[in-house]
């Protein structure tokens, strides 16, 4: 809608990297907040450097991870090493609401940007550092990599085909989740300040957001002192309840959940002769339990004589969740995305007007959504130092003659 | 010691993980949410594990449990006219309600943001969906795995040595979590946006739009190369990768090539590793099959916790595959005090998750373990002036 934005006013200085952190400001640019990236091109932030490089041309301003989680955002290059850089620094903390950074325990300390370093030039300032391990605490110095987070975080050992070794999930979980929870804090902490007058620091571990979402089989473990078993997609309430191979040899598959019996009779109409009404094999959900291997087979059979599509808007039409298991490009052509404008295409100085996910939730009245595309390295520097920042011509001419704005 | 969000006023109408995530959360943070479940059944997480010795029991599900405290709960029956009135005058009274009914049952529930902002234009509701509240696919069912297929993320992970085993979920309703996570934060800003408009607003989340977006590097590869991801390509970076110690997994992540140095010679830099088709990083990965066999050989003879610990001495990010056990015995974690204890009158002392992060001024903190079935209907309806006995016999709560 065409209201005010959420967070107008708001400024975040963004001193965050690779996903987890820059998770965590997209947010917050997406409600409207004025994002300031802080990089630097001498310790370059690593996504600008993975692929997939537009039309396969490396280049720190092509690559579609940095440019799809930092939409909507400035970039100032600042070479924080440099006595000068780490002076504009703090001047544009001192300015900002916000301060965000997801560095190792310790770093932006040692960085002289620490909390108790920023928080007299800004009284009020919120800072929240999202690290892997926690600001404290006997592991707060070990190294943690997004891959890597999702076997800490307990995921992997429950994660599995039943019978197999621990799997990823495919994603480095504990940087979005990190992210989103930062989001959350973030936004509690200026209701808060609004309220009192008052910022303060928060200390938020990817590791411990990661865990936040695995109650089932923590729970499992306190209250019965076992974990549960890997058990591939199948489910304790629901059956069936998996992904079946679709007709054609294009590795394409069918998601299908049936939650109760009513649903289950309306599967067993579609299934015909193969799953006779009364069968008692599968009447109810324990029965169906009791004969997972069985029924699996049955749905399967069904499913591997249908294009995935056709077997999607059988089942939806009969009222039973389930979709193709989405790969990037079908996700890219969906219809219905589309019709909703979840995808943005906006015009980028180095890649033109490529598709990004935008924003998932839509507001009546605020102004919420991608404001512009990633920034270049460096794209706002000079317009930051100036226009924010307050510096003359002078000024700029001579930080950038010693090297600093980099 | 008091939460950044004292004060606030929430209503829940959750038939999941999503819309009672999304609570907890601002619940957590000191808000004082009412979590309205119908009256008879209950939440059907209640139905959901895992419970103490396997028995289920509507109030000892652990999913419950952990998604409802801090919370109060009453019972209103939101099919009929009179539960309509009584929702009414509840989200007069506040700040937020987050449902996650499905589109289709919105209005035969009560859920028509027309009539509640019209009798209370200061409210913000949230409505989490599969799919959004519009579009062609509005109307479609999902559960967790559905949603995950409908965001990409299922076909990001597989076996590429098992094409005949299917595209993968991850454990949980990781679609209702981060359904959560998405409603809170547009939830939040709205009450923040509030705060200059004196308006509510009308917040929609689409469940499949959430888990879409955070697909990392997998999504682009479409738009900036014509790539379609496939679950079963090889990973061309390794050793990134699981392996079987003496006495449990061990995930093996060696990006740069010094954390590759670092690694072989904790591994005693063995002669294997000086074999050209193991050089670099994605000579590595086109040889996978190979190193995977002189990895599991050499982990096999060490302890996941030694060689945790010499990699991370060396700034190697291993990480041991916890388990549930680990997790709860980590002294780091103990330290933290990230795990938290509640008291639940039926299920007794449950540990559960606790803070997800520390705020130095207004703590995070679990005040009250999650409610009785309707333990808190009379209070809040005499709160309302209304009279909970007469509701009653009317059948409404």
């Amino acid at each position: 809608m065409a209201g005010r934005a959420p967070l107008a006013g708001i400024r975040i200085a963004d001193f965050t990297w690779v996903w987890a952190g820059p998770h965590c400001t997209l947010q917050l640019a997406h409600l409207g907040a004025e994002v300031i990236r802080v990089e630097t091109a001498t310790r370059i932030c690593v996504t600008r450097m993975l692929p997939p490089f537009a039309k396969f041309q490396p280049g720190p301003n092509r690559s579609g991870y940095f440019n799809q989680y930092n939409q909507g955002k400035k970039s100032v290059a600042l070479d924080l090493k440099r006595p000068e850089g780490l002076e504009v620094a703090k001047q544009l903390c001192a300015i900002s609401d916000v301060v965000v950074e997801n560095f190792a325990a310790g770093v932006m300390d040692r960085m002289g940007l620490g909390y108790e370093v920023l928080r007299p030039l800004r009284p009020d300032l919120i800072m929240i550092a999202l690290s892997g391990y926690g600001a404290t605490g006997p592991d707060c110095h070990k190294v943690s990599y997004g891959p890597a987070q999702v076997p800490l975080s307990g995921f992997s050992s429950v994660t599995g085909y039943r019978g197999h070794p621990p799997m990823h999930i495919g994603i480095s979980y504990g940087d979005p989740t990190g992210g989103l929870h930062g989001a959350v804090a973030v936004l509690a902490a200026l209701l808060h300040r609004a309220k009192t007058g008052r910022g303060q620091y928060i200390d938020l571990s990817q590791w411990e957001t990661t865990m936040a979402l695995l109650p089932e089989a923590l729970l499992a473990q306190t209250m019965n002192g076992a974990p549960p078993e890997r058990d591939g997609n199948r489910d304790p309430h629901m059956a069936p309840h998996g992904a079946f191979r679709a007709a054609g040899d294009d590795d394409r598959w069918v998601a299908l959940a049936v939650e109760d019996d009513a649903q289950w009779a309306r599967l067993a109409s579609l299934l015909g002769d193969a799953a006779p009404a009364g069968d008692r094999r599968f009447a109810t959900l324990a029965a169906r339990k009791a004969n997972e291997d069985a029924l699996e087979a049955l749905v399967a059979g069904w499913v591997s004589q249908r294009s995935p599509e056709d077997a999607v808007e059988a089942l939806q039409a009969a009222g039973i969740p389930a979709f193709v298991a989405a790969r990037n490009r079908d996700l890219a052509d969906d219809p219905h995305l589309d019709a909703r404008g979840y995808f943005v295409a906006l015009e980028h100085p180095e890649v033109g007007a490529l598709k990004h996910c935008g924003v998932p939730w839509r507001m009546s009245a605020s102004d919420s959504r991608v404001r512009a595309p990633a920034p270049c390295l460096g794209q706002h520097t000079d317009q930051v130092l100036r226009e924010v920042c307050g510096y003359g011509e002078d000024d700029l001419a001579r930080l950038r003659a010693a090297n600093v704005l980099v | 010691m008091t939460g950044p969000l004292d004060g606030y006023r929430i209503l829940e109408v959750g038939t999941g993980v999503g819309a009672a995530y999304a609570t907890k959360l601002l619940a957590d943070l000191g808000a004082d949410v009412v979590k309205i479940e119908p009256p008879g059944s209950g939440d059907p997480v209640r139905r959901r594990g895992p419970f103490p010795g396997g028995v289920p029991h509507p109030e000892k599900s652990g999913l419950f449990l952990y998604l409802n405290a801090n919370k109060r709960g009453i019972t209103l029956d939101l099919q009929r006219r009179r539960g309509h009135e009584v929702l009414e005058r509840l989200a007069a009274e506040a700040d937020l309600l987050v449902h996650d009914v499905h589109p289709t049952a919105m209005a035969a529930h009560g859920l028509d943001w027309d009539r509640l902002s019209a009798a209370s234009p200061r409210l913000v509701m949230t409505s989490i969906a599969p799919f959004g509240l519009t579009g062609p696919h509005a109307h479609w069912r999902a559960t967790d795995l559905v949603s995950w297929s409908a965001g990409g993320l299922s076909t990001l992970n597989g076996d590429p040595a098992r094409p005949d085993l299917p595209p993968l979920k991850a454990f949980g309703d990781q679609s209702g979590f981060q359904a959560g996570l998405n409603a809170a934060i547009p939830s939040l800003a709205a009450l923040f946006a509030r705060l200059a408009s004196g308006r509510g607003e009308h917040v929609e989340v689409s469940v499949q739009e959430s888990l879409a977006g955070i697909l990392e590097l997998t999504f682009e590869f479409w738009p900036y190369c014509g790539l379609v991801a496939s679950r079963l390509g090889a990973k061309p970076i390794q050793p990134l990768c699981f392996v079987e110690c003496r006495d449990g997994w061990i995930f093996v992540c060696c990006v740069e090539e010094h954390q590759w140095k670092a690694f072989a010679e904790i591994m005693g830099n063995p002669e294997w590793a000086e074999m050209e088709i193991f050089a670099n990083r994605l000579a590595r990965g086109a040889n996978f099959d190979a190193l995977h066999i002189f990895l599991s050989e050499y982990c096999a003879t060490r302890s996941v916790a030694e060689l945790y610990e010499e990699a991370q001495a060396r700034r190697v990010p291993f990480a041991p595959v916890s388990t549930m056990g680990d997790l709860l015995a980590s002294e780091h974690l103990k330290a933290r005090g990230f795990f938290a204890t509640l008291e639940h009158p039926v299920a007794g002392t449950v540990t559960v998750p606790g803070r997800p992060y520390v705020f130095s001024a207004t703590p995070w903190a679990i005040r009250r373990p999650a409610p009785l079935l309707g333990q808190h209907t009379a209070e809040v309806l005499e709160g309302l002036g209304l009279d909970p006995v007469a509701l009653a016999a009317e059948g409404a709560v």
